[in-house]
């Protein structure tokens, strides 16, 4: 086995690389630089601190806080160091063992993948769950007031008071025979061709003029309203913003980056109107709202309706209408919907009446 | 590839070279076969033949970076396991490892750099910043907002988070910089920051006071005023590192730029960035050498544009290849031109604890000496 290894010598006082022998000995290195005496480094008083990875040279430092330095280029050293020391250990990088260290970096990286997937999946669901209930709401009207600056911008709000009466009517209506709830609701008509509604964390709703128009009766629209009060009372909004501040601290572990995934958190009131709830909460939503709809004596028929016409024309048509199609399985839900309306025993009381909702839908 | 001189890019953006770059600065000699699609390197003054053993006493000296991506990526992987596992504590750590490997896989003259941090006093710098500008403020910011305190109080309670949030930028720069290059070493002799706290705030007060006041045409002199005290206190053992730019040569390419960002669609900053870096390492000497740059606005185009796909088509996996190919561009576009005497450079460390490095990881930018 070979001991004598040619190597570098940086004393740590000047910048001066003197060429050297470096003998491996059973206790230690001996080291002869070029113009300077020989001096004996015992293995325990020195460490390695370059030399893991492929390519890199061997470096070995003693003393401290500024050591004497031994470079190293060819990576035989390391295993003859092992060889003629064996006691060592894993005190010094063992080339020997790079296959076990691979297989250790794939299953790491298998680890990873499982881990991220399974918190992705059920960890931060769960931990929404866990939290939504328990933040207060004046967070959550913060969230929603600041996301609705951006999803409902004041200069594209429709500001038609006559509009604005009927739905804060429909709203009084909606939540007069609810239970009691710590939150004020805000209806928000704005101008846009995409039909579709959202619920913001904290009271607001926002609801595009699109939707307002595909509405035939106020009725209609409650069973949208219904829907969307129902995911702020329930706290799907806030849940859903728990979820995406957690998926981004995801993101910041897995890219060891903080700037990128703050720059992503701070984009929650964009992604509020990109927001996918899960079918559970979907659900909920409809089942509840439905209730909500009969506990006021709304016409269910209205709700009914509306999502049937939009599942229709959703359907092959590649209009830009989006509110069911964010929302699973249209089909089946609405059959629920009807199952819940024919067994309800009441009569409805007509909402608005003598309104030509036709009109008021088009006042923006 | 676009045929690019290494002064690079459109000609606006070549004016502005200023008159007191060396002549020997210059390219006069074509590129090395290995580079391809590489602009010239400057070669050293005198016509020395490059060759594999440059001359002592004048040289063109590259440094070069070996790192790999898939070895970054072996790393990274594994940094990011135990971040998860501990919860994050691992997160100082991680960063250390990763610092150490891409400063030994970069050479300059047959010697690798060498990092000598630890995640210890990361995590200890870190505390100390929550505790001296998070716990404040938080407070401060209770006081202002939540509490119900006579005006006076809450007047003086916004402004000092004003004040305090002000003072965090020049602290976290220059304790991140003092950290970071006493930590670093090439040759075993260690590198410095020997700047103050103190001036770096003052020279921040009058930049945002006049860029304000002239509606943002200040910023370039402020940002030379910044880059000149970043770079001249920093030294290598007992030798200087010195910066002779002035704001007036940066600011016509910020003038132009501005003039330019309607008909490019802002394209035209890219140049502006690549002028910045070559007008500031050209502008940067250490000892009896100077720095020469040939960074320019197509390659850097062509970098960022392909960063940008390798991190959007990997979800951002592609990370560690992106952050080996930043440092590569930046190495091979970077030499040291001149005379230089290492057996003159003693060891001089300094003491620097880590607290603007804690401060700073917030905004660290990576491995960056300028």
């Amino acid at each position: 086995m070979r001991t004598d290894w040619p190597g570098f010598h940086l004393d740590g006082q000047t910048a001066t690389r003197r060429p050297a022998t470096v003998r491996l000995m059973r206790e230690g290195l001996e080291i002869s630089p070029v113009g300077a005496a020989t001096r004996l480094w015992p293995y325990r008083e020195v460490r390695q601190t370059q030399g893991f990875y492929e390519g890199e040279e061997v470096r070995i430092e003693r003393g401290a806080p500024l050591p004497e330095t031994l470079v190293v280029a060819e990576r035989g050293f390391l295993e003859s160091l092992h060889e003629v020391a064996p006691q060592l250990g894993l005190r010094f990088h063992d080339p020997r063992r790079r296959a076990a260290r691979l297989r250790l970096t794939i299953g790491a990286a298998v680890a990873v993948l499982a881990i991220t997937a399974g918190i992705y999946l059920w960890g931060i669901p769960a931990l929404a769950a866990l939290l939504a209930p328990r933040v207060p709401v004046a967070w959550e009207e913060s969230v929603g007031r600041s996301a609705v600056g951006y999803l409902a911008p004041p200069e594209r709000r429709c500001g038609d008071p006559e509009l604005a009466a009927a739905t804060d009517a429909i709203v009084r209506r909606l939540a007069g025979a609810a239970p009691p709830s710590p939150y004020t609701f805000r209806v928000y008509v704005v101008s846009h061709p995409v039909v579709n509604a959202y619920a913001l964390p904290g009271g607001r709703m926002v609801i595009f003029t699109a939707l307002l128009r595909e509405t035939r009766t106020p009725e209609e629209l409650a069973g949208v309203m219904a829907h969307e009060l129902q995911h702020i009372v329930r706290r799907h909004a806030t849940r859903a913003v728990i979820q995406d501040a957690s998926t981004g601290l995801l993101l910041m572990a897995l890219t060891g980056d903080v700037t990128g995934p703050l720059a992503y958190g701070l984009q929650t009131a964009r992604t509020l109107g990109e927001l996918r709830y899960s079918r559970r909460a979907e659900d909920e939503a409809d089942v509840e709202g439905m209730k909500m709809l009969l506990a006021a004596r709304v016409d269910p028929a209205g709700m009914i309706a509306f999502f049937d016409r939009i599942r229709q024309e959703e359907g092959p048509t590649p209009r830009p209408l989006t509110y069911l199609s964010t929302h699973p399985e249209p089909a089946e839900r609405i059959a629920r919907l009807r199952a819940m309306a024919q067994a309800w025993k009441g009569t409805p009381e007509p909402l608005l009446p003598g309104a030509d909702w036709p009109a008021l839908t088009r006042r923006c | 590839m676009v045929g690019e001189g290494a002064e690079g890019g459109p000609s606006f953006f070549r004016k502005p070279t200023p008159p007191s770059t060396p002549s020997h600065l210059r390219p006069s000699l074509p590129p090395p076969p290995p580079p391809p699609a590489q602009p010239p390197l400057p070669t050293a003054a005198g016509g020395s033949t490059p060759g594999p053993e440059p001359s002592r006493a004048s040289a063109v000296r590259r440094p070069v970076f070996h790192g790999r991506g898939g070895t970054l990526f072996g790393i990274h992987v594994v940094n990011v396991l135990l971040t998860i596992v501990t919860v994050g504590i691992y997160y100082f750590w991680a960063k250390t490892r990763v610092r150490a490997y891409l400063a030994s896989q970069s050479e300059f003259e047959g010697d690798r750099f060498a990092y000598h941090g630890t995640a210890g006093e990361l995590l200890l710098g870190t505390i100390k910043a929550v505790l001296v500008f998070g716990v404040p403020i938080l407070i401060l910011q209770a006081v202002r907002d939540v509490l119900d305190v006579p005006p006076a109080v809450r007047g003086l309670a916004a402004l000092l988070v004003a004040v305090l949030a002000y003072a965090f930028f020049p602290i976290a720069m220059v304790g991140a910089r003092r950290y970071r290059l006493s930590r670093t070493s090439w040759r075993g002799i260690r590198f410095s920051f020997r700047g103050r706290v103190a001036e770096l705030l003052k020279i921040f007060l009058v930049g945002s006071l006049l860029t304000a006041v002239t509606f943002g045409l200040y910023y370039p002199f402020f940002l030379v005023s910044r880059q000149a005290f970043l770079v001249s206190y920093s030294y290598f053992g007992n030798e200087r590192f010195d910066f002779t730019g002035r704001g007036r040569d940066l600011f016509s390419a910020f003038v132009v730029a501005i003039l330019l960002t309607l008909p490019t669609l802002g394209l035209c900053w890219i140049w502006y960035v690549a002028f910045k870096r070559r007008y500031f390492w050209r502008h940067t000497s250490f000892s009896t050498a100077r720095f020469a740059c040939t960074v320019n606005g197509f390659a850097l185009l062509k970098l960022w544009l392909v960063n940008a796909l390798l991190l959007i088509a990997t979800i951002g996996l592609a990370w560690p290849w992106v952050r080996v190919r930043n440092i590569d561009f930046a190495f091979r576009n970077l030499a040291l031109v001149g005379p230089l005497d290492f057996e003159r450079i003693r060891q001089e460390a300094q003491q620097a604890g880590s607290i603007g490095e804690g401060l700073s990881g917030f905004f660290d930018s990576g491995f960056d000496l300028a």
